[in-house]
């Protein structure tokens, strides 16, 4: 249906965001969706176009580091610095650290003042006690005296016995990251002391400790730098600060903003996402108690619990509602009738028949704003259970079903990528689904026309994405099983397509999202694009829900 | 291994032998040692230099090292002028690593020292302090703290905001008030 206009304009863009930088050695085998569909015997036009708008949003605006990356760049850039200001490398490292690891604004620092800078590192040259010839010099801390091998002094020449210089330093790594900025003890000295002397002086574990800090400050003073923040994972990832989409994936697999290194949320921002996640922390606990011990008064709707009694609920004045726990209808048409007091046969027969409909008495508990909040949160919280699941059939399918299946239907594994490019495609429809809602939540009920259009969108993309997931699903195991080749084709036609339709249904959904609630403005250029792309989605979409009239 | 060399001086039988070199044991071992050893050669300094500084009197407690305490004279020019302040030093098994903890035993009105505990606000007590640091330099700290007083990061809040509203008046004569009810040594 759309294909056409679609493919046109995704063209277009390809050509601003050129993938030259995507990262082809890239073993992550998560969420990437390869854009090469020459196997696929289906509609090679239309997959094309939504292929190129996904690798749109794959484009590598960031790099992730491995600790030795990390390491590996820490020491170039302390070697260029060492090489260009002809200085030791030590001296290169605290200077590199005072600005913040930023080699070019310690080149403008050093060339504009470099006095200056000496002293802000503590990197001064003139003694400021002369060296004796004495035999014995008494350390200013423990004050006995020494013979001069036992004494050691920063640049600044202040003599200290090495005993205490390895109990402050060891003090000083112990208090935390500050020890790498440490100064020699005397008050006014500015000497900083300095790697060569931690080297010499301290245990092997609290050098162990300096360097962990050393490296973590290359991370975290660096403004276009971050530490991936899953658990366990000891990744950073670099971010080209100012391009596009903020949402990263790193090596282990994780997705996360790296604005606000919450996990990934795009197309909803920032601010939306804190304030959700926020109120799910303050509310959720209470909000699963009162969900699982307490039943809303049917008439004022305030959650109650039932802590003993009978079933004749009474509830608390102003309200003094009378009711039946198990039915929550009037107590008063309750009695021997409804198979006395104690149990209430209306509700079992009612349960029965099926006429009890739990998603009416939802809607009706909706209204309150607590169950507002629950409607959203289920949904939120389902999608995001049902992520997880759908990662490891990804997972699973990786690794041992395409091969059962490659072998079954006698196909080559490189032909079966469309079902990896499914279930990748289902993990992120899931994702981005997911924080639709809280996105919902956050919408203002009174603007109706967003509220419906968006909702039009979410339930839409949300339709395709369930269809998309039971045939991946459910359809897929037939074929694990019994099933002919031929159906096999028909199946892989059919799921591919899908992939695409939905790929699409969620694009649109991106769009018109970020429409509403775009925070930072794009380039002039990707504007324009942008808003090519925007006019023709939304006389389709127009079109197709026969809403022309209404909006234009 | 390591073995501390035992100290010869009349301290209490003090007795360190480290085994091992973890950090551990060994700063363990060199607290013991070290804050000891330190701390009488301080007493010794202030017993020879008694009189280098009339404005500080330092006294060990007799039977703890680890407990000082001083008598300091309010500075001139200041309300605190012709004052004796007491002060009380409890001394860290850490030092001179870690900072004495110090506080006034006498009344004194001041933006940062704690009217009711005496406690002081000054940055070298807690984290710009540093091992080169004596028990006598922070008197004389104590003393430039008196002189120089910090009204925006006051412990005594009344104090601190006469001073920042700008009344120096009022500010002068509540702190000579208890500079005269509590700080005078007593005449005969």
């Amino acid at each position: 249906m759309d294909s056409e206009d679609d493919m046109h304009d995704a063209n277009d863009v390809e050509e601003f965001y050129s993938s030259d930088d995507y990262d082809d050695d890239d073993d992550d085998d998560d969420v990437v969706v390869e854009s090469d569909n020459d196997d696929y015997a289906y509609d090679n036009d239309s997959d094309d176009a939504s292929g190129k708008l996904t690798s749109i949003r794959h484009q590598k605006n960031y790099t992730v580091l491995k600790e030795e990356d990390i390491r590996q760049r820490q020491e170039d850039d302390i070697a260029r610095i060492s090489a260009v200001l002809s200085i030791p490398r030590v001296s290169a490292c605290m200077l590199l650290r005072q600005y913040k690891w930023s080699v070019n604004n310690v080149h403008e620092a050093w060339f504009s003042d470099e006095d200056r800078v000496r002293k802000a590192v503590g990197l001064v040259e003139e003694r400021a006690v002369e060296s004796q010839n004495d035999k014995e010099l008494t350390c200013e801390i423990c004050f006995e005296s020494y013979p001069v091998d036992k004494i050691n002094s920063a640049s600044c020449g202040h003599p200290y016995c090495c005993t205490c210089w390895a109990a402050y330093i060891s003090t000083s790594i112990n208090d935390g990251p500050g020890c790498l900025t440490l100064r020699c003890p005397v008050p006014s000295c500015d000497a900083a002391v300095s790697q060569d002397m931690i080297n010499t002086l301290v245990s092997s574990e609290d050098r162990e400790k300096y360097y962990r800090y050393l490296l973590r400050s290359y991370i975290e003073d660096n403004r276009k730098t971050k530490w991936c923040p899953a658990p366990g994972c000891d990744c950073a990832v670099e971010f080209d600060v100012g391009s596009g989409s903020h949402d990263v994936s790193c090596l282990c697999s994780y997705s996360f903003c790296w604005n606000c290194t919450e996990e990934a949320h795009r197309p909803v921002d920032c601010e939306t996402v804190s304030k959700w996640i926020l109120k799910n922390t303050a509310e959720s606990e209470n909000m699963n108690w009162i969900l699982a011990n307490s039943k809303p008064c049917p008439k004022c709707k305030r959650p109650i619990e039932k802590n003993q009694g009978c079933m004749h609920m009474t509830c608390t004045p102003p309200c003094k509602f009378e009711f039946c726990w198990l039915c929550l209808g009037v107590w008063s048409e309750h009695g021997e009738r409804t198979g006395g007091f104690y149990a209430c046969n209306r509700y079992e027969a009612a349960k029965q028949e099926g006429a009890y409909d739990e998603s009416e008495k939802r809607r009706e508990m909706a209204k309150n704003s607590l169950e507002r909040y629950t409607h959203y949160y289920e949904r939120w919280a389902t999608n995001q259970s049902s992520r997880q699941k759908a990662l490891a059939d990804l997972h699973q399918m990786q690794n041992v079903h395409l091969e059962k299946l490659s072998e079954k239907h006698k196909i080559p594994e490189s032909q079966l990528k469309f079902v990896v490019e499914a279930w990748s495609q289902i993990v992120e429809c899931r994702r981005v689904l997911k924080w639709t809602y809280a996105y919902g939540f956050y919408l203002p009920e009174h603007d109706n026309t967003k509220r419906q259009f968006f909702e039009y969108l979410q339930g839409e993309a949300e339709a395709n994405l369930e269809r998309l997931h039971q045939c991946a699903e459910k359809e897929l195991q037939n074929y694990l099983g019994d099933g002919t080749s031929e159906d096999f084709n028909s199946f892989r036609t059919k799921l591919a397509g899908l992939t695409s339709v939905t790929r699409n249904y969620f694009e649109n959904l991106r769009v018109a999202m970020q429409r509403v609630g775009k925070r930072a403005r794009p380039k002039y250029e990707d504007q324009v694009k942008a808003r090519r792309i925007q006019a023709v989605e939304f006389v389709i979409i127009a079109l197709i829900s026969g809403k022309w009239d209404e909006w234009v | 291994m390591r073995i501390y060399r035992r100290p010869n001086h009349f301290l209490q039988n003090v007795q360190v032998v480290a085994v091992g070199s973890s950090y551990l044991v060994q700063s363990a071992a060199y607290k013991m040692q070290a804050s000891r050893a330190r701390l009488f050669k301080e007493y010794k300094e202030v017993q020879r230099e008694k009189s280098a500084d009339p404005d500080i009197q330092l006294v060990c407690d007799d039977s703890n090292i680890f407990k000082w305490t001083a008598l300091i004279k309010g500075p001139s020019e200041t309300p605190y002028e012709a004052g004796v302040f007491q002060l009380a030093f409890s001394v860290p098994e850490q030092y001179p690593l870690q900072p004495p903890q110090v506080r006034f035993l006498t009344k004194i009105f001041h933006p940062n020292v704690h009217f009711k505990t005496g406690e002081i606000c000054l940055d070298i007590l807690k984290n710009a302090w540093s091992p080169a640091w004596t028990l006598q330099s922070v008197c004389r700290a104590i003393i430039a703290l008196m002189a120089h007083p910090e009204p925006d990061s006051p412990l005594n809040c009344d104090s601190g905001n006469l001073l920042r509203s700008g009344d120096i008046r009022g500010f002068q004569s509540m702190a000579r008030m208890y500079t005269n009810l509590a700080a005078m040594p007593k005449k005969g």
